[in-house]
């Protein structure tokens, strides 16, 4: 049987997708059964088998606790975390047509930080909803305030005056950070000051289930608005102007996705503290494997983001025996470096 | 009447760069825009293509507001080539000429063989064949002109304006495409710095210091008088012994 064009175009997609879909569940089980202490790949299938679909194999209760109630939220939530960083992370990048544009870079990670350790300190009820609340909130006034510092600055969201939102963004940062600590060392007890300090650098440990029926919702709002948009996206390749001729309602667009990249990263930062370098890194490495059409761009780089935060959670887990790493830690170490190769293609480029 | 603007003005910091122009542009012309450098050329073609909101005045497509009108709808209508329009995208010449498809497609109508058609014909039209696989960055500065006049094609307007669309080519090229450009089945306003080119424009309008001083055929608004009143030259008006049009030649007004 002889397939055309389109369908062979059609087909190969298809099996990227499952491709990627595969390499997601693998990711998955890896982050479940990898840790403190080992647990082979059956008895995870079969406790997975129980909880779902009502099977009824014996196993060990505790064996079972462990992977349902604290490795599976936490591997959802990683993946989940992953993509959103990484798909607010690349739409940051293509609205503002800025390479080193992340959503931790510019300042809203921080923001967002500060306004979930406001709701905690003060007790407005410290759910992960209302935390959340107040993560947005204090990512949008960060993101408005960074905006606003590049564009008195003269940067704005033109080619050339990309330097400036890095930089306000850099002093939008220190200043919620300031901000963060100002709040804890005033008000926050010792043992909240100390819980606090330890969600700040990123950790994954407090996910439980809770926490996933917040986090998959938003990953999946995150990624459905940016595959609705994809075309927008696409059109501010050259700028925000050549995007209006091209019959896009640029002001709203902007307002809409930023609003997006805003609400998936407070929700993130909310649940599991602000991870660096997952946003910066992960849509540049998606660009090289799949291209720029955001059609594509964006499933891509919401898989890899999965896969990848769940990678950097097992390797925090595992790579000094016996003691957790800070997943912020192994984000940055990988993320550094490769801000700085952007950094120097950036310069060599016409 | 296809597009009219009355009163059209545009200050930034208070300072005028636009002020109290008023211009029809009927349906089929190539009506041709000329002045100095800071004549506010750029600005015009921004404000009639309704990416700048005017301070003053409107612009009207079509009897319509263009401020009233969704920006999908006006792009459907009006494509717009600007100056200088830069990536730093790893995209194609395809990715970019696709572009000009976006005005016609929704998520819920996506992208169909029709529009390859139209893509690959606008190739075919600015002489792109061939380099739909190439990286933006391999190409030169009058193959990107080329290919920012090809996504405008494909964007098939009824209005197509262009900012000094033939700067960055070779002489063959600047002909070519300013011959495609009259012979598109389109209205277009071009901005140009050649005079000698807006010669072969159905009209030519003279912008000086943000005002329309001129409008009309291009034999009568393009004076020698006129020419050293507005662009600071002494011109002298050369015949082509090979077919007896004039062209001009010029000198430092002292």
């Amino acid at each position: 049987m002889s397939l055309t064009a389109s369908q062979e175009i059609y087909v190969s997609r298809l099996g990227r997708g499952t491709l990627g879909f595969a390499a997601l569940v693998v990711a998955v089980l890896a982050g479940i059964c990898i840790g403190e202490t080992p647990i082979p790949v059956s008895i995870v299938l079969q406790t997975l088998a129980n909880r779902i679909f009502g099977s009824a194999y014996v196993l060990d209760p505790i064996d079972m606790g462990v992977i349902w109630n604290y490795r599976l939220p936490r591997a959802i939530i990683a993946a989940c975390c992953g993509s959103g960083l990484a798909i607010s992370g690349m739409v940051l990048q293509s609205l503002l047509r800025n390479a080193l544009a992340d959503p931790y870079l510019l300042g809203i990670s921080a923001g967002a930080s500060t306004g979930a350790v406001a709701v905690t300190v003060a007790g407005m009820g410290a759910g992960a909803i209302s935390m959340s609340l107040g993560a947005f909130v204090g990512a949008v006034v960060a993101f408005a305030l960074v905006a606003i510092m590049a564009r008195a600055a003269g940067g704005g969201v033109t080619l050339h005056g990309t330097g400036q939102i890095v930089l306000a963004g850099i002093a939008g940062s220190q200043l919620f950070n300031a901000l963060t600590s100002f709040i804890i060392t005033k008000s926050a007890n010792a043992e909240q000051a100390r819980g606090i300090m330890f969600w700040l650098l990123g950790n994954l440990s407090g996910a439980r289930w809770p926490d996933v029926w917040l986090a998959v919702p938003i990953a999946l709002v995150g990624l459905a608005a940016c595959i609705w948009y994809a075309r927008a996206l696409d059109a501010f390749a050259f700028g925000a102007e050549s995007a209006s001729s091209l019959g896009i309602p640029v002001r709203r667009v902007q307002v809409v996705l930023i609003g997006f990249t805003a609400l998936v990263t407070a929700v993130m930062v909310s649940i599991v503290g602000s991870i660096g370098f997952v946003g910066l890194v992960i849509p540049h490495a998606a660009r090289f494997l799949v291209g720029v059409r955001h059609g594509r761009l964006g499933p891509a780089t919401a898989l890899i983001g999965a896969v990848f935060l769940i990678t950097a959670d097992v390797l925090s887990r595992t790579i000094i025996p016996g003691q957790v790493l800070p997943i912020g830690v192994i984000t940055a170490l990988v993320g550094a470096p490769a801000f700085a190769v952007i950094l120097i293609r950036g310069r060599r480029a016409p | 009447m296809i597009l009219e603007a009355h009163g059209l003005g545009w200050s930034v910091r208070g300072k005028p760069i636009v002020t109290g122009v008023d211009l029809v542009v009927n349906e089929g012309e190539t009506l041709g825009l000329v002045g100095p450098n800071g004549s506010g050329k750029s600005t015009m073609m921004k404000l009639l293509a309704g990416i700048r909101q005017p301070t003053s005045g409107d612009v009207r497509v079509k009897g319509e507001a263009l401020r009233a009108m969704p920006r999908r709808a006006v792009a459907q209508l009006i494509a717009f080539l600007e100056q200088q329009a830069e990536t730093t995208e790893a995209i194609t010449v395809k990715d970019a000429v696709d572009l000009g498809r976006t005005p016609w497609l929704t998520p819920l109508q996506p992208w169909s063989p029709k529009d390859d058609l139209i893509v690959a014909q606008a190739l075919a039209d600015t002489d792109m064949e061939g380099f739909e696989r190439r990286s933006w960055a391999t190409l030169s500065g009058g193959e990107r002109q080329r290919v920012h006049l090809a996504r405008a094609l494909a964007q098939q307007p009824q209005i197509l304006l262009l900012d000094e669309p033939t700067n960055h080519l070779d002489v063959q090229h600047q002909l070519s495409i300013l011959d495609l450009v009259a012979k598109l089945p389109v209205t277009s306003v071009v901005a140009l710095h050649d005079l000698n080119q807006a010669v072969s424009c159905d009209r030519v309008g003279v912008l000086s210091g943000g005002r329309l001083v001129a409008l009309g055929p291009p034999h009568e608004v393009l004076t020698v008088e006129r020419i050293g009143a507005v662009f600071g030259v002494r011109a002298s008006i050369l015949t082509d012994p090979a077919d007896g049009t004039h062209m001009f030649r010029f000198h430092p007004a002292s």
